[in-house]
């Protein structure tokens, strides 16, 4: 009985963890948060600094106008796409053995765009005036389809999340909170559309950018009518990297809890649908090179071998983008007997995450460092303490609010399925 | 841009952009504004009860969620996930055909055979004339003791099936009671009664579909000794090695008996909380 009363006495937020399942003490759990919330204070403080004295504290400027910023932000897009992604296969396409992620998909993703918008605020400034995008749009501008789409797409997953939220174990006690969550639930299909709808526009709107790039020919991309190649690519590449990330969160999970949280086959859906849209990816990339090798970048009077002269941005990290990063983990992800090995599946969705943020490093940091002009000079760029520090307090905010949302709300539900046996009688 | 808005002048740009933009938008409003009518509907016509019980059960642990053909031994594993309507279970008629096995004797409670009995540990037992008595079972009541305060119904208000039929605390901790059956509560009892609620049905108790839910011969004593199971693992210490129980009878008044278990748990499983 002593060790009974022991357990009451430093559990004290028992009553909001669901009934049967484990969570460690409260006073374990701020504990190991306790550093992030540190780097989460340091983050926002950096971000006070740059919203309150200006851009100044960044080492941005005119001519290196996307920093680690637009890399973030453009990154970790494209790994939320999980989100939007598992939305569809299981609401539009009924693909319902991955309900069991459908939960932490929709936190994942919430965390993603809310850390991207909030990156963005900053980054754009005067978040004060954040309305006037929506009041004075200016409807030429690639810029303002990202901010209408992500606006709106933050709101969907905020939706997605209430319901997830309202279950809870004391939320779930007052009747009208249950009721609501139920009937959103029931509607959430229409949100997974919408959703897709959007996350399909915004992702390739990102890539659009490229098309009207004409001043850095690196990244300046033709295409099919309006669209140049990498709106779809960076489409692709979303939804090729977003169940990859999915899986390696999952996995996180996993190992720093110690439970199996999804049933073992899902890794390997997960897997196979993540290394066929990859290889897909990778073979339009390839193509992709090779046309702007030989018509795009000649075209514009740019020999496309010299964009690779300057160090560190040599032909290897062309190489590591489309094969290392690309062919290699869509082989690993598809092929039956790496697939059949957690340590293979999960180093190729590491990797397939890792080609995916050099590819918008590269799209980003290495297109602005390459110099345009014949008196440019090759720039190079390293972040203010504000940059890293306003980044790794996303990363923060993510990791707090991941670990709180396992802890109180039911990210994994059980299996509840029919296991029906008739005795032999 | 907008109108009202120095220099604005509509393109066929905006009219698309603008028009899809605010489509998506009203979309997203609508259904979060479809959401909250379907809510305030279900509430108003009293649907709350069914919907929170259907949400209750999904998140209540597998043990609970037994299905009562299991527990009668017609089959060997079954969990349900038609939230205890035995009703509209399209496999009801194909395993109660079956027969049942575990007649063993419920731990020495008394489970009379003349009453039908509910997961969360209610009775009901039809009268002559067409009301049906409700109370707690045994095993509730062994485990309850005295409640240190109840909180009935008044005559004439209506209870839904599987909303609060009434409230208990015991050592601070707040019980609700779900109702067995729906109906109109038309007398309460007293102390000396073992009945709690007097209800008139609102369907006939003579269809078998208005009780086809409630437990009854060889499932309920399958269920108890599975619910004796539960308990005796849920009351043993923390840390110390599963022992085998022979025999025995559950004690009255446990709560008074054991007063630093994990009631909250026990009493969830019990009365069949999320």
């Amino acid at each position: 009985m002593a060790s009974l009363t022991m357990t009451e006495t430093h559990v004290t937020d028992s009553r909001w963890i669901a009934r049967g399942v484990e969570r460690i003490s409260l006073s374990r759990f701020l504990l190991c948060l306790a550093p992030w919330f540190v780097l989460l204070v340091i983050g926002v403080y950096a971000a006070g600094l740059c919203l309150f004295y200006g851009l100044n504290q960044t080492n941005m400027d005119n001519r290196f106008a996307f920093g680690l910023w637009i890399f973030l932000d453009l990154g970790i897009i494209a790994l939320g796409a999980g989100a939007f992604f598992t939305g569809f296969l299981v609401y539009i396409l009924k693909r319902s053995e991955l309900k069991p992620i459908l939960n932490t998909a929709v936190v994942v993703g919430f965390i993603c765009y809310s850390g991207a918008v909030s990156i963005l605020m900053i980054d754009v400034g005067q978040p004060l005036r954040a309305w006037f995008t929506f009041w004075h749009p200016n409807t030429h501008s690639m810029l303002t389809e990202v901010t209408f789409c992500i606006s709106c797409y933050l709101l969907v997953l905020s939706l997605e999340y209430i319901p997830i939220l309202l279950r809870n174990r004391q939320l779930r006690k007052l009747p009208s909170f249950l009721i609501f969550e139920h009937q959103l639930h029931k509607l959430v299909p229409v949100l997974a559309a919408v959703g897709t709808l959007l996350s399909f526009f915004h992702q390739g709107s990102l890539g659009g950018l490229y098309g009207v790039l004409r001043g850095r020919p690196f990244a300046f991309r033709d295409g099919i009518f309006i669209w140049p190649s990498t709106f779809f690519l960076f489409i692709l590449s979303a939804i090729a990297s977003g169940p990859s990330f999915l899986m390696l969160v999952t996995a996180t999970v996993e190992k720093v809890t110690g439970k199996r949280l999804v049933p073992p086959d899902l890794f390997r859906r997960l897997g196979l649908i993540s290394g066929v849209l990859l290889a897909v990816y990778i073979a339009a990339k390839s193509i992709d090179t090779l046309i702007w090798m030989d018509f795009t970048s000649p075209a514009m009077g740019f020999a496309p071998w010299l964009s690779y002269m300057h160090k560190p941005f040599g032909t290897p990290i062309l190489f590591a983008e489309i094969v290392l990063f690309g062919l290699i983990p869509a082989f690993l992800l598809t092929y039956r007997r790496t697939a059949a090995k957690r340590g293979w599946l999960l180093s190729a969705a590491a990797m397939a995450c890792m080609g995916i943020l050099l590819n918008r490093f590269v799209l980003t940091v290495q297109t602005l460092a390459l110099p345009t002009l014949s008196f440019d000079e090759f720039l190079t760029y390293t972040p203010s303490w504000q940059e890293v520090a306003s980044f790794a307090g996303v990363i923060a905010y993510g990791v707090i609010v991941y670990s709180l949302s396992y802890r109180y709300l039911p990210l994994f539900p059980a299996q509840k399925g029919d296991e029906t046996h008739v005795s032999g009688r | 841009m907008f109108p009202g808005v120095d220099g604005f002048h509509w393109t066929a740009g905006h009219i698309i952009f603008l028009g899809l933009f605010f489509a998506v938008a009203a979309t997203i409003l609508t259904t979060v504004a479809s959401a909250a009518w379907r809510s305030a509907r279900d509430i108003r016509e009293d649907r709350a009860a069914g919907l929170c019980w259907k949400s209750d059960f999904a998140e209540l642990p597998v043990h609970d969620r037994r299905c009562r053909h299991e527990l009668a031994g017609r089959v060997i594993s079954r969990t349900c996930d038609n939230a205890f309507n035995c009703g509209s279970c399209g496999k009801y008629a194909q395993f109660a055909v079956l027969p049942a096995r575990g007649d063993s004797n419920p731990s020495g409670l008394n489970y009379p055979d003349d009453r039908l009995y509910s997961r969360d540990h209610t009775w009901v037992k039809v009268e002559p004339g067409g009301t049906v008595s409700i109370g707690l079972d045994d095993f509730a009541q062994h485990v309850l003791g005295t409640p240190d305060s109840i909180t009935l119904p008044e005559i004439g208000s209506e209870i839904e099936l599987n909303g609060t039929a009434w409230q208990m605390k015991k050592h601070k901790q707040k019980i609700r009671v779900r109702a067995p059956i729906e109906g109109t509560v038309i007398a309460k009892g007293t102390q000396q009664d073992d009945w709690i609620l007097k209800i008139q049905p609102r369907r006939d108790v003579k269809d078998p579909l208005t009780t086809r839910h409630l437990l009854r011969g060889p499932e309920v004593r399958g269920w108890i000794v599975r619910e004796m199971e539960r308990l005796q693992l849920q009351l043993q210490p923390l840390n110390t090695a599963p022992t085998l129980a022979d025999g025995g009878t559950l004690m009255p008044n446990l709560m008074d008996s054991l007063p630093h278990a994990d009631w909250e748990t026990v009493l969830a499983d019990t009365f069949l909380e999320a």
